[in-house]
């Protein structure tokens, strides 16, 4: 059953385009990553798919609806989520003002209070510190936050923009961690856009991106060997 | 010396309803809007106007005027964000700034048009009585504007921490893209923070017009610039801060003001002013994000 | 004279002889209306060069105007000539509109506009205060050849004129060239050799001046000024007006404005009646609507109508190729040789063996640390790769080669040491980059850009470009002359007049480096080049960098993600991570290390599973 399906996406800035063309595709409970080096289109992708910027050609159909150029305010109406780049905190608000936040769709106040139970009990740091303002955390710990704060709302698919940046190695394996259990345990579909190899380790599936377009796939145990490509694309240099 | 100081206090508590219509919209769009005050002035001469020449059979009362243009304020700030605001957003903010500019320019030019350029009469709606305080004389309309200014101030501060809606308003002040990622509909927030700053504009000035003895175009606007003075001051993007500069500028002009000259008085918030965007642009309350 | 300026010569013309003609058909009265409109007229003008050339929000200008007015009347009721006070009213103008602009120089955008609100009104007390500056009594009186209002009406268009000639001699020089870099690429105009601060308050001070001047000739007409109506802040908030419904950088456009909104109301007002009100009063509201809708649309002003009329008559249908034309060889190595000969001082053109050298260069902003302690050689004629993953420091280097960054320890350029020079300055000194994100001025044509980046060779004071005074004419020759080599070597030349952001993103990079290397500078710092294009041009950009170094004999520096590119073009590789450097080498070597590997590709290796 696929969640999402993006076909032939043309975006960019202005003049300058960026997506010429990408197409990938995230089936229900899976976890799908999308590499590529720096200026590849990660971002601009999920930007697009999300609908912060509007694409030139091609489509997003969601859950079989078109999506493309829809609001990315109703984006969690169908039960997707978006972890921006650099977590997307809301500085000034605390961390269960964040939480709360993440839930803020959702309509059953009982769910809500079990979604934060949810929340505060796979991440006792933040129960410890939920009144603290967010933009206090150290960056494990927004990464923490991010995660829990997407989950609020009981999504079907995350879609998370480089999950590692800013953060040490070993809290990126961490935030790597996290991610695959709660795609295990919760059943959540998740996009992993990243620049960093070891997201293939917990990837059903690999897509590179290159200059904007799609260049290699992979599933399954195939995906373990594109780390070859992957410094083909990245340094020209083969394995 | 006392009693100046509470005079100062009410008139700094009308600023401070005007300085917080500037922030609520700052704060959410990052447009300066300097409409605030003839939105409210406009609103005022439609509500007395009504008031001395009836319409359709009714001719409301002073009061009653005053709360029709409180209401009357809000719909003209929906009605500006939603025809001249909304087609801006994505533009840089200096944009906006002229436009509300031009907002002001065109309701002060057209009150010119439509009540000419005498000054317009303006009873205070909450009668005549008045109030003996450390030797100085406060009125009613200053007693309720000190009243009101409280109400609003905590109204505010309990929406904005207690309330769904609230909570998004200042999910949207911190990071507009990510509260739409959150399901916030952000155009909603504007509209909130449009005609809230609506009705504030309205009540100021309702009570502050009979303080001054009349209604003039553009006289609610050189109001506004002490309000927008005790913005700055206070901070762009607190709402606190916009509170307490206001107050402060209001006591400013009220003891200065009527101890030295209103010259004199203008010269030390425009000082203030300066040394505040010079030395720390934030202003005193705010965050380092106010300096976008 | 080229096809594109036929409309706008044209139309001066026109608007010339109508202006030359106007008394035939107006009254006395009416042309006094005309009169006062076009001294609000000549104010605004003043304030476009603020508010639509450098950026500049002032709502001070009714200020200016009456300080202008009241400098004139404090000389001409002493019994002054009027030139005088003229005089005196644009040097009062243009000193206090300086002081005004000094502000700008530690703060932008919003709160610049602040400080000018709380200047105007601030000001427009002081005259109620100072009954000494009104009057001592006399009237300024006007000349027996100034009495006839026709007569005083040619005095105001010959004043017009000769704004319209100085804010022409602006747009030619450099001291009004640099102020849309200032509008639109403040924070790196340094890298083109601009200091925004002096740049800024020229700025003010000519948009003082010429507001000083409205304000003199206001008060030779009035001949005594009894209230200050004319300059409270509404009449800013109407010159603001006037200057967006007329369209910024549009000198026709801004007066024709005016005379809507000044002379307009007064000439219909007495003789019709709009909903039962006389036109006078109905007007200005009707004008401040068409201001609103002129903001939120978005159209270019009347000026901008005029421009389109004038395009659409003189549109051929031919569009220009975007993309840069191909070059001839033997041409090239000419034009080259050309470009390198520049008016350096030989002790900063001496041939040191190591051009760049950097020791323990650290930068820092507020609590991040973006380069630590960077050791970095770069000899002459080598092309040097600068590669890493994401906030590595690479363009932090460059900021702070540049001076952009706050920046310790040392790099020194040959012999001297960079850090100890001003941004400003490091340009003329042979240093010259590109930004990642192109940073020229994308609302100016092609060969503006290019004239923007030798601004360091244009080292006239402003003012005597302004009265094209001593060398200043002969330099912008120059500096035209080397564009045009410039252009010529890069296949540009066909795109000269084209504005640079209607141009393919490919082709605007191109325009970039063509920009930088008309300056002249012996050490070229390429940022990112590759981003944006499409591979074929990628490819052609590195036989680019090749052509740079053995035609111009230029040493390079080049940021690059696509480290492919960087392994065919360079000499020399270094690779930064988190601000520190991790490794550096012949590309080859960099590559191959594991630590490199590790830093594109995260640490630690997935076991490779056997095929």
């Amino acid at each position: 059953m696929t969640l999402l399906a993006v076909d032939g996406l043309c975006s960019g800035y202005g003049s300058l385009q960026v997506l010429f063309g990408v197409s990938l595709s995230v089936g229900e409970g899976e976890v799908v990553a999308l590499m590529g080096s720096n200026g590849a289109g990660k971002t601009t992708t999920l930007r697009t798919v999300t609908g912060l910027l509007r694409a030139t050609a091609g489509s997003v159909i969601l859950d079989g609806h078109h999506v493309t150029g829809t609001a990315p305010e109703r984006l969690v109406d169908h039960g997707v989520v978006m972890v921006p780049e650099g977590r997307g905190m809301l500085r000034e608000l605390t961390v269960s003002e964040n939480l709360a936040l993440g839930a803020y769709t959702v309509r059953d106040k009982a769910q809500v209070a079990a979604a934060l139970d949810r929340a505060y009990t796979t991440f006792p740091i933040l129960f410890e510190r939920k009144e603290q303002k967010a933009g206090t955390l150290s960056g494990g710990q927004q990464q923490m936050l991010a995660l829990g704060r997407a989950l609020m709302a009981s999504p079907r698919l995350m879609l998370v923009d480089e999950a590692s940046m800013g953060l040490s190695p070993v809290m990126t394996e961490r935030a790597f961690s996290l991610i695959a259990e709660v795609n295990r345990t919760l059943g959540v579909a998740v996009l992993l856009v990243e620049q960093n190899v070891l997201a293939l380790d917990l990837a059903h599936r690999a897509y590179v991106l290159e200059k904007g377009q799609v260049v290699a796939s992979a599933e399954g145990a195939d995906v373990r060997t594109m780390q070859g490509q992957l410094r083909e694309a990245y340094l020209g240099v083969s394995a | 010396m006392l009693g100046e100081v509470v005079v100062g206090l009410a008139i700094g508590s009308a600023y401070s309803m005007l300085a917080v219509a500037v922030v609520l919209v700052y704060s959410s769009t990052r447009v300066l809007s300097l409409a605030a005050g003839e939105i409210g002035a406009f609103a005022l001469y439609a509500g007395l106007h009504w008031h001395e020449d009836g319409l359709l059979g009714w001719h409301p009362t002073v009061l009653e005027a005053g709360l029709i243009a409180v209401l009357l304020g809000g719909a003209l700030g929906l009605l500006v964000e939603r025809v001249v605001m909304r087609p801006l957003v994505g533009r840089p903010p200096l944009d906006g700034l002229v436009a509300t500019l031009a907002v002001a320019l065109f309701l002060a030019l057209l009150e010119l048009a439509l009540y000419g350029i005498d000054p317009f009469a303006a009873p205070s709606p909450v009668g005549d009585g008045s109030f003996d305080v450390f030797g100085s004389t406060l009125t009613a309309p200053e007693i309720t504007l000190l009243l009101l200014a409280a109400g609003v101030a905590g109204g505010l501060w309990l929406f904005l921490t207690r309330t769904r809606f609230g909570l998004a308003t200042r999910a949207t002040t911190s990071d507009p893209t990510v509260a739409r990622l959150l399901g916030v509909k952000v155009n909603r927030v504007y509209v909130f923070a449009w005609g809230t700053a609506g009705l504030l504009a309205g009540a100021a000035a309702a009570l502050l017009a009979p303080i001054q003895g009349s209604l003039t175009p553009f006289s609610l606007t050189t109001a506004l610039l002490s309000a927008l003075a005790g913005a700055v001051i206070g901070g762009l993007d607190s709402l606190g801060g916009a509170i307490v500069g206001s107050l402060l500028v209001g006591v400013v002009n009220g003891v200065v003001g009527s101890r030295v000259d209103p010259t004199t008085s203008a010269g030390v918030v425009f000082a203030g002013v300066l040394a505040v965007l010079l030395l720390r642009p934030q202003g005193l309350l705010g965050s380092t994000r106010a300096t976008a | 004279m080229r096809r594109r300026e036929l409309p706008s010569r044209l139309g001066l013309l026109l608007a010339l002889v109508a202006a030359l003609v106007a008394p035939l058909f107006l009254g006395v009265a009416q042309t006094s209306y005309v009169t006062t409109a076009l001294t609000l007229g000549i104010v605004a003008l003043g304030l476009d060069v603020l508010v639509g050339t450098t950026g500049q929000l002032s709502l001070a200008h009714a200020a200016l105007y009456g300080v202008g007015c009241y400098a004139a009347l404090g000389v001409g009721t002493r019994g002054l000539v009027w030139p005088l006070a003229f005089l005196t009213a644009v040097v009062a103008g243009a000193a206090v509109a300086v002081v005004v602009g000094l502000p700008s120089l530690r703060i932008r955008g919003l709160q610049v506009a602040i400080a000018t609100l709380a200047f105007q009104v601030f000001a427009q007390q002081i005259p109620s205060k100072w009954a000494g500056v009104k009057s001592v009594g006399q009237p300024f009186e006007r000349p027996s050849y100034l009495v006839d209002e026709t007569h005083f009406y040619y005095l105001t268009i010959g004043c017009v004129a000769l704004v319209m000639a100085v804010l022409a001699a602006l747009r030619r020089t450099r001291g009004g060239r640099v102020l849309l870099a200032v509008r639109d690429v403040e924070a790196r105009a340094a890298a083109f050799g601009i200091a925004t601060g002096p740049a800024k308050l020229f700025a003010y001070g000519v948009s003082g001046g010429i507001a000083g001047l409205g304000g003199a000739v206001f008060a030779l007409q009035q001949t005594g000024v009894n209230d200050t109506t004319p300059f409270i802040l509404r009449n800013s908030l109407l010159l603001i007006a006037i200057v967006v419904v007329g369209g910024a950088r549009s000198p026709l456009g801004i007066l024709v404005a005016a005379l809507l909104v000044q002379a307009l109301p007064p000439i219909l007002g007495s003789d019709f009646d709009i909903l039962g009100k006389p036109a006078e009063q109905v007007l200005p509201a009707t004008l401040a609507l068409l201001l609103l809708v002129s903001v939120v649309q978005q159209p270019r002003g009347i000026g901008g109508v005029l421009r389109d009329l004038g395009a659409k008559l003189t549109d051929t249908g031919e569009r220009p190729s975007p993309r840069p034309a191909p070059t001839d060889a033997v041409a090239s190595a000419a034009r080259a040789r050309d470009l390198r000969d520049v008016p350096r001082p030989l002790k900063h053109r001496l041939p040191t063996p190591s051009l760049l050298v950097a020791k323990a260069v650290s930068v820092r902003y507020g609590g991040v640390q973006a380069l630590v302690d960077l050791d970095l050689e770069v000899r002459r004629s080598e092309i040097v790769g600068l590669i890493g993953a994401n906030g590595a420091g690479k363009s932090t280097f460059f900021n702070a080669v540049s001076g952009l960054a706050p920046t310790t320890g040392s790099i020194r350029y040959r012999d001297s040491e960079l850090l100890a020079l001003p941004a400003a300055s490091r340009s003329a000194r042979g240093v010259a980059r590109t930004f990642q994100d192109m940073g020229l001025v994308r609302s100016d044509t092609v060969r503006e850009n290019v004239l923007l980046a030798q601004t360091w060779i244009a080292a006239y004071p402003a003012v005597a470009g302004l009265l094209a005074l001593g060398g200043s004419v002969g330099t912008e020759r120059e500096l035209r002359r080397r564009a045009d080599e410039a252009l010529e070597l890069f296949g540009l030349t066909h795109l000269a007049e084209e504005r640079l952001g209607d141009l393919p993103y490919g082709t605007m990079r191109i325009v970039e480096i063509a920009a930088a290397v008309a300056s002249g500078p012996d050490l070229l710092l390429l940022d990112e080049a590759s981003a944006g294009l499409t591979p074929d041009e990628a490819h052609a950009l590195g036989d680019r960098f090749q052509a740079l170094r053995d035609e111009l004999g230029l040493t390079l520096v080049v940021i690059e993600h696509h480290v492919p590119l960087i392994a065919r073009t360079c000499d020399y590789c270094y690779c930064l991570e988190s601000g520190a450097l991790i490794a550096q080498g012949t590309p080859a070597e960099v590559v191959a290390q594991p630590r490199v590997v590790e830093s594109f590709l995260g640490r630690g290796t997935l076991e490779e599973v056997p095929a």
